[in-house]
C-alpha cells in the first residue's frame, strides 16, 4: 500500500498516525475544541482511555494483594499508589480465555484473540480501535499508538478491525510535534480532497439506494434502509473528520520534550510517554491511547540507586535468584511510582469541574502473569479513574480465571458504546460499578 | 426510528391478509385440551395458550404456533390424556392452525419472496473481488466485520447487517484491493534463489545467544550429509559462494527443531514484491543428528540425549514440512505441505502471496521445546531426526496477477465495462451516469486518469448493485438465478458461461439448469462452496478455537499438522459424497476416508505414506468411518480439556439429525467433567438423569454423546480417561519436551440406550442404529442446503417441498449430489 485510504483518519501502518509540522496557534484547551461537535456532545461528557501493557509484567508476589474486597490490604507495590487508593481497582485471577503462546500473547493484550502462537493465527480488533470506530470522530486523532523500546516486528497493542497492526510511535518529541504543530498547506489540501471524495462516494451510493427503495417489499426495504443509514452515517463522520483539517491545533502548554538517546533510559522514556498522553488528553487531541512497554526488548536499564546487572528480559527469568529478584522489585516499584505520578497529574487537571482522571480510564497490566514461567493466566491488572467505583481488590479464582474481556466490555460501555460483547467476553465485569 | 413506520406497515399488511386469523374452533380445542396447564405465564414452557394470539408476522409468535402444531401432531401434547383424543381430533386441530399459517407464508412469498434482500457475506465478497480483479491471491475476508448468522449460515438477509463501520470497511477494502492489484500488474516476473546460508534467522540460530544456547533449537551447517565443525566454529567461511557452484549446492543448514514462536526461522531475505501467484521450489532433505548424553539445565542437572552439532549423517526419516506465508505482522497463512526424504529433492509449490510476505517452513513433526524442557521425545542414544534446507527459489509474480484496466482512454467505456462485470447484469444507464460523475469530478480537479478511475471503481464496489443480490418476488429472472446458482455452488459470482445462458434465458430450462449444476459442482471452484458450507454447518471454522490441555494432552502440543490434516479429511470426505453422489447416510458411516501418515497413526490404522491425503479404505473392524468419528468433529465438539456427552450429543442431534434439543432450563448448572479422575461424567449424568424433568430431554441428548466417549478431545481412541489427580502414571515426554504428568484413571463406558429403547455397546453399534434414520439424515442435509442456497430459513410451509425433494432422491439412496440437484430444481430455489 503506497497510500493511505480514503478513510484517512483510520491509521495505516507507517504513514498512519498524524500529519506534519507547521504553526502553532494559540487556543485554549479542551472546551475550545468542542463547539464544532456540540450536537454530538450535548449529553455525555467526553471519556478517555489510556491502556498500558508491560510485556514482562510485575512480580506476582509484589503486586498481588493478600486480601480482597474494599478493605483489602495494599500489596507492597500498591502501597506506592496508596494516596490514590480510592481512584483505582486492583484485579487478580483474570486472563484472556485461550490466549496462550508465551511472548506472542503480547499482541493479544487488548484484542484477546485466541492462540497467537498457532499456525493460521490472525489478530482481531483491539479495544481502543473498537472504541475508535464509534468515538474516534470526536477528536483530531481517533487514537494514538505509543511504545517504549519497541523492537521491530509484530509488536503493538493496536490492531484494526481488518487485523492490521498499527505500529507504535516510539519518540515523545515526535508525538509532541504531531499534537501541536500544524501540517503544511499541501498536506492539508490532500487530506481534504480524500475526505471529500469519500463523502461524494457515500453520497452517490446513498442516492442509488434511495432510488431502489420504492420498488421493494417491506422486509427488503427495511434491509436497504439499514444500508442507507450506514452510508449516511459514514458520510456524516467524514464531514466531521474534514472539519478537523482546517482547525488550528492547540497551543502547546509546555516546551517540547527531548528523547533520551539510549534505550537504557527506559524509565525516562516511560515518563515522557505518560506526559505526552496527559497532554493529548488535556487538549482533547485524542481520547484513546495505547502504550506498549516492550520490556522484553529492553537492555539492562538505568534505575536510580540500583545496580542493574542484566537485561530486563534476562532478569525476568530470575529462577528465584535473590539478586535478580531484588533488581526486578526495584524496577517494578519504579513502574508504580511513574504510574502514581501520571494518575496524580490527571487528578489535578479539571475539566468542566471534574478531575480529568474521573473521565480517563487508565488500564495498566501485562500479558504475562509470571514472566519467569511465561504464564498467560493470573494477569496483574490495575484500572484507575474513568468513572468507576474504585478502592477495591477484585480477586477472582486463580485456578479458574475470570475472563478479562469482561473488563474491556465494561470499559467500552463506560465509554458510552452500546456493545454487549467484546472478543470472548461473557458479560460486563462482575463487581465493577459505574460512578457518576 | 426508521423501523416504526415499516413495522406498522408490515403489521397492517399482515392483518389485511385473508385467513391470517385462527378459526374459532381452535379456541374450543385449546380450552378443552390444553388450558388446564397452559393457562398463565407460569405454564410449562412459559406458554399461555389462552392468551396466545396469532401474529404470523412476528417470528417468535409464529415459531410458537409451529411448536404447538408439532407437539399435537406428534402426540407429545397433550401429555396426560392421550387416549381422550382421537387422531381425527388431532388432525382437525393441526389442519385448522396449519391452514392460516400456510396461507400467510404463501401470500408473503408471492408478494415479497421467501428470501429477504441480502448483501454478500465476507466469504462471497472476497471471492467476488478475486474473480472480478483476476487476483485469486487477494485476502479480504478478514478485513470485513463478521457476518450475522441465521439457521447456522451467513447467508440470510435477516442477519447480514450494514453499519457505518461496515461501510467504512467496504470503502477501505475495495480501494486497497484495487491498489494491490494495480501494483501487482506492474511487477515483472523474476526468478531468484535464496540460499539457506544467507538467511539471517538461520545464521542467528547457529550462533548461541543468551536466549538461545540449546543445540535442540539450533541450526547446524552441513555439507552433503556431514556436519561442518569449522563453519560452526566460524573458522571457515559460511559459504564457498559463487566461486564453487557444485559445493555451494551441497551446503545447507540442518536443524532438529520445528518452527514455532520462540524458535522461528524463515527465509528472511525474501519478501514478496507484490501480491500475486508465485512458484516456490525448495531443495531440502532429512538428516540424522547424532547425540551425546549431557545436562540440559544447569540448575536441575537433568540429563538427556542432546544433539551433537559436530556429527550428522544421512537422514533416516521422512519429515513433513509445512510452508506458511509469514506477514510482517507475524501472521501465518498455510500454503502447502510436502515430505522431505533422506535423498535431497526439489519440492515445488504454487502459492498466492501478499506484498511483503515471507516464507516460513515448519518441519512440524519435530520437537517444539518450551522453557523447562527435560528431553526430546525424538532423541535417543542412536541420534535424532532433523531436516536440512539448502535453498529456496522463487519465481513470480507469475504474469496475469490481476486485471484492472486503467490505461488512459474513455472513462465512460471503462466504467461501463467494470460495472457490467461488477453488477452481474448490464448496468442501467442512470447507474453508469451516477458513478461517472465521481470520475468526472475527480478529472476536473486533477488530470490523473488512474486516480479518477480508482475513485469511480471504489464507489461502484460500495454500491448496492454490487453488494446486494437483486431478486424480485416470484420466479427469479435468469440473471438472478445465475447469481443464486453460482453463489450457492461456487460461493462466487457467475462466470461467462452462466451469464451467457442467463442472457439468453436458457438457464431457466430444467435440463440446462441441471447441466450447469453438474458443471459447477465438477469445477475446482466448488471447493469454495464445500469449504464454506462445512465451516458453518459443522463449525469447522472453529477448529482451532480451543487448544488441547498441555497437562492432559502433551503429545498434541502445537501439533498444527494434525489439525490441518483433520480439516482436510473432512473437506475431502464430504467432497467425495458430492462428487460420487454417495448416500447421505455416509455422513454417519462410510467404509472409506482420507488419511495421511500423521492421521492414520492418530487413528491407530495401518500406516499411510506421506503427508498427502489419500483415499483409504477402512479395515472392517475400524470404528472410524463417517463424520462423527473424524478428528475434526470430535475436536469442535470438545473443549480441549474434557469431552461432555451432553454437548456432543446435542451437537449430533442438531447438526446431523436436525432435531435441536431445547436449551437447558435457566439456573441449572452445567455438568462439568472431573479432571481429577474421581468420578466419570457418566456417574454425574446418571444423577442428573434421575430427575424426571431433566430426563425428558437428556434421554435423547446424552446417548449419542456417550457413544463418542471413546474418543478424546482430538478424536483419538481411548479406553480410559486421563486425569490430573487419581490414576496410574504414564511415562513419556510431550512434544514440548516436558515429562508427562497426567494419569490414566477411570475406564470409558461408551454404551447407552437410544430414547426409543434400542441399546448399544459402543460407537459401532450406535452408528448402526443411527443408519436406520436414513431419510432423517438426508432431510437434515437438504435443509442445510436450502438455507445455504436460497438464503432463507426453512419455514413451516417449506416442509412439503423438502419432503418432495426427498421423495425424488430416494431412489438414489439420497445421494448427496442428487439432493443438490433436487434442491436447485425446487421452487424454493427458483423463486425469490
Amino acid at each position: 500500500m503506497s497510500r493511505s485510504n480514503f478513510i484517512t483518519r483510520r491509521a495505516i501502518p507507517r504513514r498512519a498516525f498524524l500529519r506534519g509540522a507547521g504553526v502553532a496557534l494559540g487556543l485554549p484547551m479542551l472546551d475550545a475544541m468542542r463547539p464544532a461537535f456540540a450536537a454530538d456532545e450535548t449529553s455525555a461528557p467526553p471519556r478517555r482511555m489510556l491502556a498500558i501493557c508491560n510485556n514482562l509484567g510485575l512480580l506476582p508476589g509484589g503486586f498481588l494483594p493478600k486480601t480482597a474486597g474494599r478493605d483489602y490490604e495494599l500489596s507492597p507495590y500498591l502501597k506506592t499508589l496508596a494516596e490514590l487508593r480510592e481512584d483505582f481497582t486492583a484485579v487478580s485471577g483474570v486472563s484472556h480465555p485461550d490466549v496462550d503462546g508465551s511472548h506472542s500473547s503480547e499482541v493479544c493484550f487488548l484484542t484477546a484473540a485466541p492462540h497467537p502462537a498457532n499456525g493460521g493465527f490472525r489478530n482481531s480488533i483491539s479495544l481502543d480501535q473498537f472504541m475508535a470506530d464509534q468515538i474516534g470522530v470526536h477528536t483530531r486523532f481517533p487514537s494514538i499508538t505509543l511504545g517504549v523500546n519497541v523492537n521491530r516486528g509484530p509488536r503493538s497493542l493496536t490492531w484494526t478491525g481488518s487485523g492490521v497492526m498499527i505500529p507504535c510511535e516510539d519518540s515523545a518529541a515526535s508525538v509532541y510535534r504531531r499534537l501541536f504543530l500544524q501540517g503544511t498547506e499541501e498536506e492539508i489540501e490532500r487530506q481534504i480532497t480524500r475526505l471529500k471524495l469519500g463523502e461524494s462516494i457515500m453520497d452517490s451510493v446513498a442516492e442509488h439506494a434511495g432510488g431502489l427503495n420504492a420498488q421493494l417489499g417491506p422486509r427488503d426495504r427495511e434491509r436497504l434502509d439499514q444500508y442507507a443509514t450506514g452510508v449516511r452515517e459514514l458520510e456524516r463522520r467524514l464531514v466531521l473528520a474534514r472539519a478537523w483539517e482546517r482547525k488550528p491545533k492547540p497551543k502547546a502548554p509546555q516546551p517540547p520534550p527531548t528523547d533520551p538517546d539510549s534505550s537504557r533510559a527506559y524509565m525516562e522514556k516511560v515518563r515522557l510517554m505518560y506526559d505526552m498522553s496527559r497532554l493529548a488528553f488535556e487538549t482533547d487531541s485524542t481520547r484513546l491511547i495505547t502504550l506498549f512497554l516492550d520490556s522484553a526488548s529492553s537492555p539492562a536499564i538505568d534505575i536510580e540507586g540500583v545496580n542493574i546487572s542484566d537485561g530486563y528480559h534476562n532478569l525476568s527469568h530470575h529462577g528465584r535468584n535473590e539478586s535478580k529478584l531484588a533488581q526486578l522489585e526495584a524496577i517494578d516499584q519504579w513502574h508504580m511510582k511513574l504510574l502514581a505520578g501520571l494518575l496524580g497529574k490527571l487528578k489535578g487537571v479539571q475539566e468542566a469541574g471534574q478531575p480529568l482522571l474521573d473521565r480517563t480510564m487508565v488500564l495498566y497490566g501485562s500479558n504475562f502473569g509470571d514472566a519467569n514461567k511465561h504464564t498467560t493466566d493470573n494477569l496483574p491488572i490495575i484500572l484507575a479513574g474513568g468513572g468507576f467505583q474504585h478502592g477495591q481488590h477484585l480477586a477472582f479464582d486463580p485456578q479458574r480465571n475470570y475472563p478479562l474481556p469482561n473488563l474491556f466490555l465494561s470499559m467500552a460501555q463506560r465509554m458510552g458504546i452500546a456493545a454487549d460483547r467484546f472478543a470472548s467476553s461473557t458479560g460486563t465485569m462482575r463487581g465493577l460499578e459505574f460512578r457518576g | 426510528m426508521r423501523r416504526v413506520p415499516t413495522l406498522l406497515l408490515v403489521l397492517a399488511t399482515a392483518l389485511a391478509l385473508p385467513g391470517a386469523t385462527l378459526p374459532g374452533e381452535t379456541k374450543a380445542f385449546i380450552e378443552k385440551n390444553c388450558a388446564a396447564c397452559h393457562r398463565s405465564a407460569k405454564a410449562p414452557a412459559g406458554l399461555d395458550l389462552t392468551t396466545l394470539d396469532f401474529q404470523p408476522d412476528n417470528p417468535e409468535n409464529y415459531a410458537r404456533w409451529v411448536r404447538v402444531h408439532d407437539a399435537v401432531n406428534l402426540g407429545a401434547m397433550p401429555p396426560a390424556a392421550p387416549a381422550t383424543l382421537t387422531s381425527a381430533e388431532r388432525k382437525a386441530f393441526t389442519s385448522a392452525i396449519a391452514a392460516p399459517m400456510l396461507e400467510f407464508e404463501r401470500q408473503r412469498a408471492a408478494t415479497q419472496g421467501r428470501a429477504v434482500l441480502r448483501r454478500l457475506n465476507r466469504y462471497e465478497y472476497e471471492n467476488t473481488l478475486r474473480d472480478l480483479l483476476g487476483a485469486p491471491w487477494l485476502q479480504l475476508r478478514d478485513s470485513l466485520p463478521e457476518d450475522g448468522i441465521v439457521q447456522r449460515f451467513n447467508k440470510s438477509g435477516q442477519a447480514l447487517d450494514v453499519s457505518h463501520v461496515q461501510m467504512s470497511r467496504y470503502m477501505e477494502t475495495a480501494e486497497q484491493a484495487l491498489r494491490l492489484v494495480l501494483d501487482a500488474s506492474h511487477k515483472p516476473e523474476t526468478t531468484k534463489r535464496y540460499y539457506a546460508r544467507d538467511q539471517k534467522r538461520l545464521l542467528n540460530r547457529m550462533r548461541y545467544s543468551p536466549f538461545n544456547n540449546h543445540p535442540e533449537r539450533a541450526s547446524i551447517p552441513i555439507l552433503g550429509f556431514e556436519a561442518q565443525p569449522d563453519v560452526l566454529a566460524e573458522k571457515a567461511p559460511l559459504t564457498v559462494g559463487d566461486s564453487d557452484p557444485m559445493t555451494r549446492e551441497l551446503e545447507a543448514f540442518a536443524t532438529p527443531a520445528s518452527t514455532y514462536v520462540g524458535n522461528e526461522y524463515h527465509f528472511d531475505q525474501f519478501a514478496a514484491p507484490s501480491g500475486g501467484s508465485y512458484k516456490l521450489r525448495f531443495n531440502t532433505h532429512s538428516i540424522w543428528i547424532h547425540t551425546i548424553y549431557g545436562a540440559l539445565l544447569r540448575r536441575d542437572k537433568v540429563e538427556w540425549w542432546r544433539p551433537d552439532r559436530d556429527n550428522t549423517s544421512r537422514g533416516r526419516t521422512t519429515e513433513p514440512v509445512t510452508i506458511y506465508a509469514l506477514s510482517r505482522g507475524g501472521e501465518k497463512r498455510l500454503l502447502g505441505t510436502f515430505d522431505v526424504t533422506p535423498e535431497p529433492a526439489i519440492h515445488e509449490l504454487d502459492v498466492h502471496l501478499l506484498p511483503g510476505e515471507m516464507i516460513l517452513p515448519d518441519a512440524s513433526r519435530l520437537f517444539r521445546s518450551r522453557p523447562g524442557f527435560v528431553g526430546s521425545p525424538d532423541a535417543t542414544e542412536a541420534g535424532m531426526p532433523g531436516v536440512a534446507y539448502r535453498w529456496m527459489e522463487v519465481t513470480g509474480p507469475v504474469r496475469g496477477a490481476g486485471k484492472v484496466d486503467l490505461t488512459p482512454g474513455d472513462p465512460e467505456r471503462s466504467l461501463r465495462q467494470f460495472m457490467t462485470a461488477t453488477y452481474r447484469r448490464p448496468p442501467l444507464e442512470a447507474e453508469v451516469q451516477r458513478y461517472l460523475k465521481i470520475v468526472s469530478a475527480r478529472l476536473a480537479t486533477s488530470p490523473d486518469f488512474t486516480e479518477a478511475m480508482l475513485a469511480g471503481y471504489t464507489a461502484v464496489l460500495c454500491s448496492p448493485g454490487f453488494l446486494y443480490l437483486e431478486e424480485e418476488p416470484g420466479p427469479l429472472t435468469s440473471n438472478a438465478l445465475a447469481s443464486r446458482l453460482s453463489y450457492f455452488l461456487w460461493n462466487a459470482p457467475p462466470d461467462r458461461e452462466l451469464r451467457t445462458l442467463a442472457a439468453s434465458g436458457a438457464l431457466r430450462k430444467p435440463d440446462v439448469l441441471h447441466a450447469q449444476t453438474n458443471r459447477l459442482l465438477d469445477a475446482p471452484r466448488a471447493k469454495d462452496f464445500l469449504d464454506a458450507f462445512l465451516d458453518f454447518w459443522l463449525d469447522l471454522r472453529k477448529l482451532g478455537d480451543t487448544t488441547p490441555d498441555q497437562t492432559l494432552y502433551p503429545e498434541y502440543y502445537l501439533d498444527d499438522l494434525l489439525l490441518e490434516s483433520a480439516l482436510k479429511e473432512t473437506q475431502l470426505f464430504f467432497g467425495d459424497l458430492v462428487r460420487r453422489n454417495l448416500p447421505a447416510a455416509s455422513i454417519v458411516d462410510a467404509r472409506f476416508t482420507y488419511l495421511n501418515s500423521h492421521l492414520a497413526r492418530h487413528y491407530d490404522l495401518p500406516p499411510v505414506e506421506g503427508s498427502k491425503m489419500r483415499l483409504t479404505q477402512l479395515p472392517a473392524n475400524s470404528p472410524r468411518g463417517g463424520l462423527l468419528t473424524q478428528a475434526s468433529i470430535l475436536k469442535v465438539t470438545a473443549n480441549g480439556t474434557t469431552t461432555s456427552p451432553v454437548l456432543r450429543g446435542a451437537w449430533i442431534m442438531e447438526r446431523i439429525l436436525g432435531e435441536p434439543p431445547p436449551p437447558p432450563p435457566p439456573g441449572v448448572p452445567a455438568v462439568e467433567p472431573d479432571t481429577r479422575g474421581a468420578t466419570t461424567i457418566r456417574q454425574q449424568l446418571d444423577k442428573h438423569r434421575s430427575i424426571a424433568s431433566c430426563a425428558a430431554c437428556h434421554r435423547k441428548i446424552d446417548p449419542p454423546g456417550f457413544a463418542l466417549e471413546s474418543f478424546d478431545v482430538l478424536g483419538k481412541w481411548r479406553d480410559r480417561y486421563r486425569s490430573i489427580g487419581e490414576g496410574e502414571p504414564v511415562k513419556g515426554i510431550g512434544k514440548n519436551g516436558h515429562a508427562f504428568t497426567f494419569r490414566l484413571s477411570q475406564p470409558v463406558d461408551a454404551s447407552g440406550q437410544l430414547a426409543t429403547g434400542e441399546p448399544f455397546h459402543d460407537i459401532v453399534e450406535f452408528k448402526r442404529l443411527l443408519l436406520k434414520n436414513e431419510r432423517q439424515i438426508a432431510r437434515n442435509l437438504v435443509r442445510q442446503f436450502i438455507v445455504y442456497g436460497t438464503g432463507a430459513p426453512v419455514s413451516f410451509a417449506d416442509r412439503a417441498e423438502v419432503e418432495r425433494i426427498l421423495d425424488a432422491a430416494a431412489k438414489d439412496s439420497y445421494g448427496v449430489r442428487s439432493l443438490l440437484h433436487q434442491v436447485v430444481q425446487s421452487k424454493l430455489f427458483t423463486n425469490k
